[in-house]
Formats: C-alpha cells, sequence, structure tokens
C-alpha cells in the first residue's frame, strides 16, 4: 500500500502542477458566483434556485475535472516514456493505476469541497441559510466525480485523448436516462438496449437537489446506499481499466 | 479475456433478479405513480393546463373508485371553496408532483435493488481481477 500512497502524493504534485486543475476550478467558482447573482424577480424563497443551480453546476464541475484530470495522464506517461521504468520495477500496473487514481481523486475531491464551501457562502451573502445536506449531496456529487473518473481512465487505456472526451459526456448522458428513454434510442432492438441500460449506472441516484432545496428530509441510510452504489461502480469501472492496461503492450 | 467477460456479463444476465433494471417508472406499483389521476394518459391535456371543474365532474365519474378517499375529499373541497382550480398541500405528493417524488431518495422500494446492484459490482469487479492477473500470469 505503501508504494501507492507515494505514487499518489507524486501524482498529486503532478497535477497541481497543470493548469488544467485550476482553470476548471477557476470557472467553477466563477459560475457559482454567476448563479448568486441571478435576480430573484420578487419570487419567494430564491435560495431554493441558488441551490439548486449551485449543486448542478457542482456536477457538471465533477464531469469537468474527471475529464480535465485524468483524460492525459496515461496518455502523456506513455508518450513521454515514464511509464515504463515506473512499472519495470517498483509498481504493479495495478498499483500505477492506484497511484494515478488515487492521486486525481484527492485533486478532484479537493476542489469539490471548495466548489461547496464556495455555494455556502454565496448562499450566506444572499441571506439564506445553508441546508444541513449541503455536504452529504456534495458528498454524493464526488461519488459520482469518482466513478466518471474511473470511466475517463477506463477510456484512456485504449482511445485518444480527444475521443475520451466526448465518450465520457455521452455515457454521462446516457447514464440519466430512465430504461425507457433508454430503448426510444434505438427501438428495434428492445432487450439489447434493455440489457445496455442494465449495464449502465444510474446517475439520478446522485441527484438529491431538489429535496435539499425544497427543505426535505433524506434519510441518512439512502445517502450509504448510495455512496456504496457509486462506490461499486467506481471499483467496476478500475477493475475493467486494469484489465485493459494488463492486456496493453507498452512497447 | 473478451471471452471471459463476454461469459461473466452472460452468466449476470441469465439470473432473472438481475435482468430486472430498477428504473423507477416501472417496478413502482401504481400508487406510487399516481397513475391512479391519469396522469400517463396520452390523450390528456398538457402539462401545466389548468383543471377545472368541469374536469372534476369529468374525474368523479370516470376515476372516483381510482382516486384514494383523502384527494376526492380535496377535490370537493376545492369546489366547496368556489375556486376553478383545485390546489394541494404543500410538500405532498399529488399528480403534479410525481416527478419529485419517483426520484431514488423517495422511493425506498428500490433501495434493496441498489444494494443488490452493489454486490453484484463488487463480485464481477473481483472476478475481472482475478482472472486478468491469471491470464497476465499465463501469458508471462
Amino acid at each position: 500500500m505503501k508504494p501507492v500512497i507515494t505514487f499518489a502524493l507524486m501524482t498529486l504534485r503532478n497535477l497541481l502542477r497543470r493548469r488544467t486543475i485550476w482553470g476548471i476550478s477557476i470557472v467553477i467558482l466563477i459560475a457559482l458566483f454567476g448563479i448568486g447573482q441571478i435576480p430573484s424577480y420578487g419570487v419567494s424563497n430564491e435560495g431554493r434556485f441558488i441551490l439548486d443551480f449551485g449543486l448542478f453546476g457542482l456536477e457538471i464541475g465533477a464531469l469537468l475535472l474527471a475529464i480535465g484530470l485524468a483524460s492525459n495522464i496515461y496518455p502523456r506517461d506513455k508518450e513521454k516514456k515514464t511509464v515504463m521504468p515506473v512499472i519495470a520495477v517498483p509498481l504493479s500496473r495495478g498499483q500505477y493505476l492506484m497511484g494515478r487514481f488515487l492521486g486525481a481523486a484527492i485533486v478532484e475531491a479537493a476542489a469539490m469541497l471548495v466548489g461547496c464551501v464556495g455555494l455556502m457562502v454565496i448562499l450566506v451573502m444572499n441571506g439564506h441559510n445553508v441546508p444541513v445536506d449541503m455536504l452529504p449531496a456534495t458528498g454524493l456529487l464526488l461519488v459520482e466525480g469518482w466513478f466518471l473518473l474511473a470511466v475517463v481512465f477506463f477510456f484512456s487505456f485504449w482511445t485518444s485523448p480527444p475521443l475520451n472526451a466526448p465518450l465520457t459526456v455521452l455515457l454521462f448522458i446516457v447514464s440519466q436516462m430512465s430504461v425507457a428513454g433508454f430503448v426510444k434510442l434505438f427501438p428495434q432492438a428492445p432487450d439489447l438496449m434493455r440489457t445496455l441500460r442494465l449495464i449502465l449506472p444510474h446517475m439520478d441516484v446522485f441527484h438529491i437537489k431538489d429535496p435539499i432545496a425544497h427543505g426535505i428530509d433524506i434519510p441518512g441510510m439512502y445517502f450509504f446506499l448510495a455512496m456504496l452504489y457509486g462506490l461499486a461502480y467506481m471499483a467496476f469501472m478500475l477493475s475493467l481499466a486494469l484489465a485493459v492496461f494488463r492486456n496493453r503492450d507498452l512497447k | 479475456m473478451k471471452l471471459t467477460l463476454a461469459f461473466l456479463i452472460s452468466a449476470l444476465l441469465l439470473f432473472p433478479a438481475c435482468r430486472t433494471d430498477y428504473d423507477i417508472q416501472e417496478v413502482a406499483n401504481p400508487q406510487h405513480l399516481g397513475t391512479d389521476h391519469s396522469d400517463d394518459c396520452d390523450d390528456c391535456e398538457p402539462e401545466g393546463a389548468e383543471h377545472t371543474e368541469v374536469d372534476h365532474e369529468h374525474d368523479a365519474d370516470t376515476a372516483e373508485t381510482d382516486l384514494p378517499q383523502d384527494e376526492s375529499d380535496e377535490h370537493n373541497a376545492s369546489v366547496i371553496s368556489g375556486s376553478d382550480r383545485h390546489v394541494h398541500d404543500a410538500g405532498q405528493r399529488n399528480h403534479g408532483t410525481g416527478w419529485f417524488f419517483n426520484q431514488p431518495w423517495a422511493a425506498s422500494f428500490i433501495w434493496g435493488k441498489m444494494v443488490r446492484d452493489s454486490l453484484i459490482l463488487l463480485v464481477l469487479s473481483a472476478a475481472i481481477l482475478v482472472v486478468s492477473g491469471y491470464l497476465r500470469k499465463r501469458r508471462r
């Protein structure tokens, strides 16, 4: 485990030196600031809109961060040949993947936390209360972001970076669809579409902005189950990514 | 590798319980979906259209037996009050807020399926790791 943590910290420093993470984080904060400036037009409880749009902004931010952080890691390592000495002796391929993933996951967690605090500040500045479930809601979006991170790693082992982003966005979009909606995309083969949808995650599990914005309590058990669900999908995608990576010829 | 993956996914899909997705629209009972208020009817009025007293009379004729008692009372109350629209209590499930309460956090009957999916995915992950590791060792 120690080599993985060391490599994860190395990845963390490496990612923090890149401008991508700072650029995306600044864009998220600017978007949140913009959301805070939306006039209420006399509608009571304007905080609902700020919260709703703000959490949606954080979700999109998690997607952008996942793509921005992870889509270039392996291709860059391969291009610069740094992956060869790293996995030659000190690290196995599994440890390489885990180290890279952990480093990126820490950066994503930090960025989401900053976004959450930013949203809280905007709510307070506009004279609204900060809901109790704000942090757990951000936690669920973070788990969604980690799953997307695993997806980006999976795609990065067998596609080019320009193709990685659209594929991840496509998966993100279809994962939001209901089974009936997904089958309608290709109604000629309903069984195939249902099977495909069964494999894809249900992203609506991570969306609790509506009840939070309307002040409805969410059972604590739900947070636990949703976290478990997201982490299980993340583990599944990482294992698929590792299986692909183990098959790759790095020469 | 591809064969192994295909085998694993096929085995997973052979289990009838695993073939059931947990799309709320498909697995919820009609009461939870609020279909007893004819929301899913394609020929009904468009979303957002206001219900009138005439609509209420129509509802009463056609679907009175399907309506829960409290909703029927609600309809009568709105008629008695003289309003041309009926009003629901805030935060309550009704034909206009069905979408809100049909989200996973509110549909506790799918939580078991979420656990089921999580366990299957964890088992699949372990299986993929073991099989891909074994195949890699054998190639060496």
